[in-house]
């Protein structure tokens, strides 16, 4: 028996109103758990799909003249000017940073311009492969090169040229056959034709390079100035940029899920909060005749803000406990009931669990200080002549 | 050992009647003190301010030389968690404590939990009041005058040299209050020095020493006539 003795056998006294305060507090802090892993999984998901919609880092080498893609730049000047990168060395460094594991492709980029019928067009040696996992939005015609001899023609290209899948066609003085069309993208990748990356370097004799990489990167919970400089310590002498336009509308729609989401738990645990506030304070009022005596014992201020503090911390406690556990138990069924389960994953985390708890434990402790302090500031004769 | 000067205490404006105007009275060690007087007359006023739970406007109350009124937070603190002791006329028993927790409060400050010294300490109270057996019972299965025993109980816990006692009759029907009469008179002959405030001519008749308030003012000071 001790100080606590007096507000958790309180609590005992009234155990359905105990039970109705840990449950509305649960609530609350069961809304923010909730809202928060799956504003996590939500995001990092939604993020991982955002990548899929293109490259956010370029890997080129220094001082070249083609700029961001090589959609940004006049493909007739790239064929002589571009300085090459070493495929092989150039990969292995990308795929051996720090962050790896953040990688979600690594497409490397041989252009070429060749001549079909006396009329220059672009030609793009791409690892197909690694080139749909950051070109999934691309609709074909048509199949993707299975060979050597295949081409896939961007749309533009194709009506220049008059190419239709199954086509056969001359570029460069070499036969191709036209494997699939690519439908209109509304960028570049309409203007020229793509082929696989080693049957372009062994045809134009470049065998074993590229002009450039293009890098999707997961950037949640990693800036992306960090792969960015990782893979420049790999690879002295080459440029790496970051296309900030591409990563800040990423970030900005996560940010967004995620700004929503402490927005919403705020609300909801400012407003625990202040139910806490106003319950410790009612409970005050209704028992000023024991702040009196209590204070006629000899109690201390002190004591006197403990025992309302403790009822406050214990519920906070046991609330703190439920509302996690709950909240993370119902954040995969919410993410099933609104079918974002796809990439979406939920993992436990004790730390999250500790942190919650503890910071739960100050929220309740704030909420009951100030009607604490009103019960350790009470006059004890006041508090007894009210009586 | 209980010294009051001059005691003035007024509530509300200065221009008010005040409650208790220059009060001056001497409790001695083993003394039964009685307060008397109508209601309004300012005995649990009077009360209030020689327990310490009230500061007057005026004046000054001493005890054992020392002057209460000076005192600050923590030697007020320290003086009513262990000279000083008080039961009300409605017992104010923590609801949810057993009698025995209830007794035990005083030692209830802190966290470092109730000594096993004090425990049996807590416990002979309840034996000294006749609740040994009920010391599990929740204040709400006691009866009117148990439950004021075991006020009784805890006021005595700490061992306190003077207990105040406010009408602590007032809720309990006649035979009740003459058990808490024997038992205030049974613990001042054991050497407990008892400050009461009641309006039972009868009960008051028990005192040693009655003082007789009228509109804030002492209107006879007198010691009983032993027998």
């Amino acid at each position: 028996m001790n100080i606590a003795t007096i507000p958790i056998r309180n609590l005992r006294r009234k155990p359905l109103r105990s039970l109705l305060m840990v449950l509305v507090f649960a609530i609350g802090i069961m809304s923010v758990v909730a809202l928060n892993y799956l504003a996590g999984a939500v995001g990092a998901s939604l993020e991982e799909k955002l990548t899929a919609f293109g490259a956010n880092i370029l890997v080129a080498p220094r001082k070249e003249t083609l700029h961001v893609s090589y959609g940004g730049m006049a493909l007739g000047d790239v064929s002589f000017e571009v300085k090459e990168l070493e495929e092989a060395p150039t990969i292995a460094a990308i795929r051996e940073i720090h962050h790896k594991d953040r990688l979600s492709a690594v497409a490397p980029k041989l252009v070429h311009v060749g001549k079909v019928g006396g009329q220059s067009v672009g030609v793009i040696g791409v690892d197909f492969t690694e080139e749909m996992r950051i070109k999934s939005y691309w609709a074909l015609e048509g199949e993707l090169p299975a060979g050597p001899g295949q081409v896939l023609a961007g749309s533009a290209a194709a009506a220049a040229f008059s190419l239709a899948p199954g086509a056969k066609f001359s570029l460069d003085g070499r036969e191709y056959t036209v494997s699939g069309l690519l439908l209109p993208t509304g960028g570049d990748d309409d203007q020229v034709l793509f082929m696989d990356l080693h049957a372009l370097q062994a045809a134009t004799g470049n065998a074993g390079l590229v002009h450039f990489v293009e890098v999707a990167a997961l950037c949640s919970g990693c800036p992306i100035e960090d792969i960015v400089t990782q893979i420049n310590a790999g690879l002295p002498g080459v440029e790496v940029s970051a296309l900030q336009q591409v990563v800040r509308q990423r970030m900005a729609t996560v940010d967004f899920v995620k700004h929503l989401a402490l927005t919403v738990s705020l609300v909801i645990l400012l407003t625990a909060c202040v139910m806490i506030g106003l319950s410790i304070f009612s409970a005050v009022s209704e028992r000023k005749h024991e702040i009196g005596v209590l204070r006629a014992m000899g109690f201390p201020k002190a004591s006197v803000y403990l025992v309302f503090s403790f009822e406050a911390l214990a519920i906070g406690l046991a609330a703190a406990i439920v509302g996690y556990l709950g909240g993370f138990g119902l954040s995969g069924p919410m993410l099933g009931w609104l079918a974002l389960t796809d990439g979406a994953a939920l993992t436990f985390s004790p730390a999250h669990f500790a942190a919650t708890i503890g910071a739960v434990l100050a929220l309740a402790a704030a909420a009951a200080a100030w009607p604490a302090l009103k019960a350790a500031r009470t006059d004890p004769s006041t508090a007894l002549i009210t009586l | 050992m209980l010294v009051a000067r001059n005691i003035v205490k007024r509530f509300g404006p200065e221009t008010a009647a005040p409650a208790l105007s220059g009060i001056s009275l001497a409790v001695e060690a083993g003394d039964f003190a009685c307060i008397v007087g109508r209601s309004g007359s300012g005995k649990s006023t009077l009360l209030n301010v020689l327990s310490s739970l009230l500061k007057p406007d005026a004046g000054e109350v001493l005890y054992k030389g020392a002057s209460v009124t000076a005192m600050r937070e923590a030697e007020l603190n320290r003086l009513r968690g262990t000279d000083f002791a008080m039961i009300f006329q409605l017992h104010y028993l923590l609801p949810y404590l057993t009698a025995l927790e209830n007794v035990l409060t005083p030692f209830m400050k802190g966290l470092s939990p109730v000594s096993r010294e004090n425990r049996e300490r807590g416990l002979a109270c309840l034996e000294r009041v006749g609740l040994a057996d009920k010391g599990r019972r929740l204040p709400g299965e006691l009866s009117g005058g148990e439950q004021q025993r075991v006020a009784i109980a805890r006021a005595l816990a700490a061992g306190p040299s003077i207990l105040f006692a406010d009408e602590p009759t007032g809720s309990l029907d006649k035979r009740t209050g003459q058990t808490i009469m024997d038992l205030l008179a049974d613990l001042n002959d054991a050497g407990l020095t008892v400050v009461m405030v009641t309006h039972d001519p009868q009960f008051a008749g028990l005192a040693s020493r009655r003082i007789e308030l009228e509109d804030g003012r002492v209107l006879g000071c007198e010691a009983a006539v032993a027998g």
